[in-house]
């Protein structure tokens, strides 16, 4: 298991495991702190005909949460982790063909949507699936003194006045998907924006660094 | 022939459009549809609203219900929001429970509701920890043509602002409700927040109020949430293509201008109720 | 039972507020006028209001508002069926679904489809098959969804009209119309057209008491759905249809004019010179 100290921008210590389930075409798990989700991806594989797109691979995400049977925010959530994968895959590649993407949360200690995407990432990149690009997830809470916490827990989550969740594309940094919750003005949401973009360098390279020294481990 | 050249490449027919800064009905980039609204027309609802943003019709009814507090939250009452899409408003949807797009709807509407804190839920409980109001806001699109997020929250806003309460007060004796049926208040709204909602064409092109047909050829959907402060309540982007910082600017500027206006609109529906009576 | 995961949901128990009201609700008379100054014993129905073409997504839609009652319906269709193990493939089939915003009633109902709305349902669909050319569409499903947005009683008859009216507006094939009617048999006397209070209020346990929807095809003179529910002698029922058939002929030419005017309006005829 890779494991990386963040300093600067702090995140929580993070790391991730690939190729962990043998069933599943890529897997991963990732944790931050002590969240942790652990994603399987499979497909390309056959598609039900009435959701089959001509042109392009079908994506469906589900989020399994610990305990109990998805809910109306599971279904959010997912929606969120879809679309950003479906911006990021070359889905036009695979034609008539469906990708499922199943995140099971094995332990929620806030920021969990952005765990959630970084390791669907992991998971689509141990299936060696085409992408136009890589994406993470940033999670920033502002508390009441109008400071900036990134990757917070669930307990700096609750004392937050708002919470912002990113995804950031690896090729031009730009924000790819964002979901908030609380009250903010223009000039904070640039702010997180921006901390957020310096947090993803942290993240995109240690998904490098961690590919890297899984396959020179192999050859 | 455009119509057969817009059944067969309906993203060159759209793109052809753009090219002059304009859309297949006749708008330009950064223009919202008309907006009417029709509050209080339904007389079985405590408040209600019906919606029309171009063709996209979304109506809004209230029901007030009593409750025992929540264990953990005893000084407080309970917003629900739940928003459908029938099989009726479009043939895309499918009889049956709501699908993913209602239910994430339905999310983001409840997150709007508790970001912007439209309504203190303190004002809904009665007596602390015994008894507290329940609003079931149920909001149900008539008829689907693209940014039901947009009239989802005008229409709640509306029957929010239009729902009246019974005065309730519990009887010391036997410890039962009372509720006084002439004696109706309206909700204090401490906010106005609404949204606007955009679409990213061919990764660069931004336009404003999507219709379905737009919807479905983007590549990317935006839907900015702000009050009269010109605070942001919600900035929701369900992935999609990337959007660069300027571009995020112009909506965050163009959704504080239909806020003013539809606040606006409000007002001056809610004062023509009040004249006809 | 089982928890709705699909919806957001609040707290377990909530009652109406109604069950508290410190005055008891107003009862209905059973003689003299009615609480809205319509006529006992006449075929005094509501004036409507009907207007097609509403729902820009549907391929024919129609909203009526009858008094308080409002509601909504669409046609989609003729589009291949999604059953294909139908035997009948020389048919199309009718789908009808019927539903009750929750907030329709003055008590808060559901999101989840009960008994009743299923019995509608079923019932709408056969008062509106006999007028449908189904021969014409084998293969095809067309669908009919109604919604009700405010519910103030006689909301099945309402329904068929409103529904016979978007088939019409879609283009769908009809031999004729299906206009719906509906009564209410109290004791000796009856109302034509109830209202929710008077639909579910009931007097005293006297004999003759009932309601009674029918649909009616009027140019054809025939009667293609009839439902009653209470006890009515036959002498009654039979009055009653007549009265219903009564009603439904007043309904005609203000349904006729709102046809009219749609097709006048989507097709305008050639200018005189």
């Amino acid at each position: 298991m890779e494991v990386c100290r963040s300093s600067a921008v702090s995140l929580r210590e993070f790391g991730c495991e690939q190729s962990l389930l043998s069933r599943p075409d890529g897997s991963a798990s990732f944790v931050q702190g002590d969240t942790s989700v652990l994603a399987g991806v499979y497909g390309p594989a056959e598609v039900k005909v009435s959701k089959e797109i001509y042109d392009r691979a079908t994506v469906e995400v589900l989020i399994q949460p610990k305990v109990g049977l998805p809910s109306v925010r599971e279904r959010s959530q997912e929606q969120c982790v879809r679309e950003t994968c479906e911006a990021s895959l070359l889905l036009s590649l695979h034609p008539r063909s469906s990708l499922t993407l199943v995140l099971q949360v094995l332990h929620d200690d806030g920021s969990l949507l952005s765990c959630s995407l970084n390791s669907a990432c992991m998971a689509l990149m141990d299936a060696g699936l085409p992408m136009s690009c890589l994406f993470c997830g940033v999670t920033c809470a502002i508390d009441y003194d109008g400071k900036i916490i990134t990757d917070p827990s669930a307990a700096q989550e609750k004392g937050s006045r708002a919470l912002m969740t990113f995804a950031i594309d690896s090729t031009e940094r730009r924000v790819l998907m964002s979901s908030t919750k609380g009250s903010f003005s223009v000039h904070e949401l640039q702010q997180c924006i921006a901390v957020s973009q310096k947090a993803s360098e942290k993240i995109f390279q240690f998904y490098r660094d961690s590919i890297s020294r899984r396959y020179s481990k192999n050859l | 022939m455009a119509a057969g050249f817009k059944t067969a490449e309906p993203l060159e027919y759209h793109r052809s459009f753009l090219k002059e800064n304009c859309r297949p009905d006749g708008r330009v980039l950064s223009e919202f549809r008309t907006t009417t609204l029709n509050i209080g027309s339904i007389s079985t609802a405590d408040g209600s609203a019906l919606v029309k943003v171009g063709s996209t019709t979304v109506i809004c009814g209230i029901k007030a219900e009593l409750a025992n507090p929540a264990v953990e939250t005893p000084g407080k009452g309970y917003i629900v929001p739940n928003v459908d899409l029938p099989p009726l408003c479009s043939s895309r949807f499918r009889p049956g429970p709501p699908g993913e797009q209602a239910q994430a709807a339905s999310q983001f509407i409840a997150d709007v509701i508790e970001s912007s804190e439209v309504i203190d839920t303190e004002d809904l409980c009665i007596e602390r920890g015994k008894l507290c109001w329940v609003l079931y806001c149920d909001i149900i699109c008539l008829d689907y043509d693209g940014n039901i997020l947009d009239a989802c929250v005008i229409a709640l806003l509306a029957a929010l602002k239009n729902t009246k309460l019974p005065e309730v007060t519990v009887n010391t004796e036997t410890s039962t409700p009372e509720v006084n049926v002439e004696k109706r208040s309206l909700l204090h709204i401490h906010k106005h927040p609404v949204a606007a909602s955009f679409c990213v064409f061919d990764d660069s092109i931004l336009i404003v109020d999507p219709t379905d047909e737009e919807e479905k050829l983007s590549t990317a959907q935006l839907t900015v949430v702000t009050d009269e402060e010109g605070q942001l309540c919600s900035v929701h982007k369900p992935g999609g293509t990337s959007l660069s910082g300027e571009k995020l600017q112009e909506c965050i500027s163009r959704a504080t201008a239909r806020q003013r206006e539809i606040q606006k609109l409000i007002d001056k529906v809610i004062k023509s109720i009040k004249t006809a009576k | 039972m089982p928890t709705d995961t699909k919806r957001l949901r609040g707290p377990d128990v909530s009652k109406s507020p109604s069950l508290y009201f410190s005055k008891p609700p107003a009862t209905v008379a059973s003689h003299g006028p009615r609480a809205d100054g319509r006529q006992r014993d006449q075929v005094d129905i509501r004036p409507i209001f009907v207007r097609c073409g509403l729902v820009s997504q549907a391929k024919g839609s129609a909203y009526i508002e009858a008094g308080n009652t409002k509601l909504m319906c669409c046609a989609y269709g003729p589009r291949e069926t999604e059953r294909k193990d139908e035997t009948d493939m020389k048919c199309g089939r009718l789908i009808t679904d019927m539903r009750f915003a929750p907030f329709s009633c003055p008590e808060r109902t559901s999101w989840i489809q009960g008994t009743q709305d299923r019995d509608l349902s079923l019932m709408l669909q056969e008062s509106l098959q006999p007028a449908i050319c189904l021969h014409k569409y084998p293969r095809s499903q067309i669908e009919v969804n109604v919604m009700v947005l405010e519910n103030n009683g006689s909301v099945l008859a309402h329904a068929i009209t409103c529904a016979s009216l978007a088939l019409a507006d879609a283009g769908i094939e009809m031999y004729d119309l299906v206009l719906g009617c509906s009564m209410r048999q109290d004791g000796a006397s009856y109302v034509v057209d109830p209202s929710y209070i008077e639909e579910s209020s009931c007097s005293s346990d006297r004999e003759n008491q009932g309601c009674l929807t029918v649909a009616f095809l009027p140019s054809l003179n025939q009667i293609s759905g009839l439902q009653s529910d209470g006890e009515m002698t036959e002498a009654t029922l039979t009055t009653g249809v007549r009265t219903c058939i009564e009603g439904c002929y007043k309904l005609y030419p203000v349904i006729q004019q709102a046809l009219a005017s749609t097709v006048r309006k989507a097709a305008p005829p050639p200018s005189e010179s």
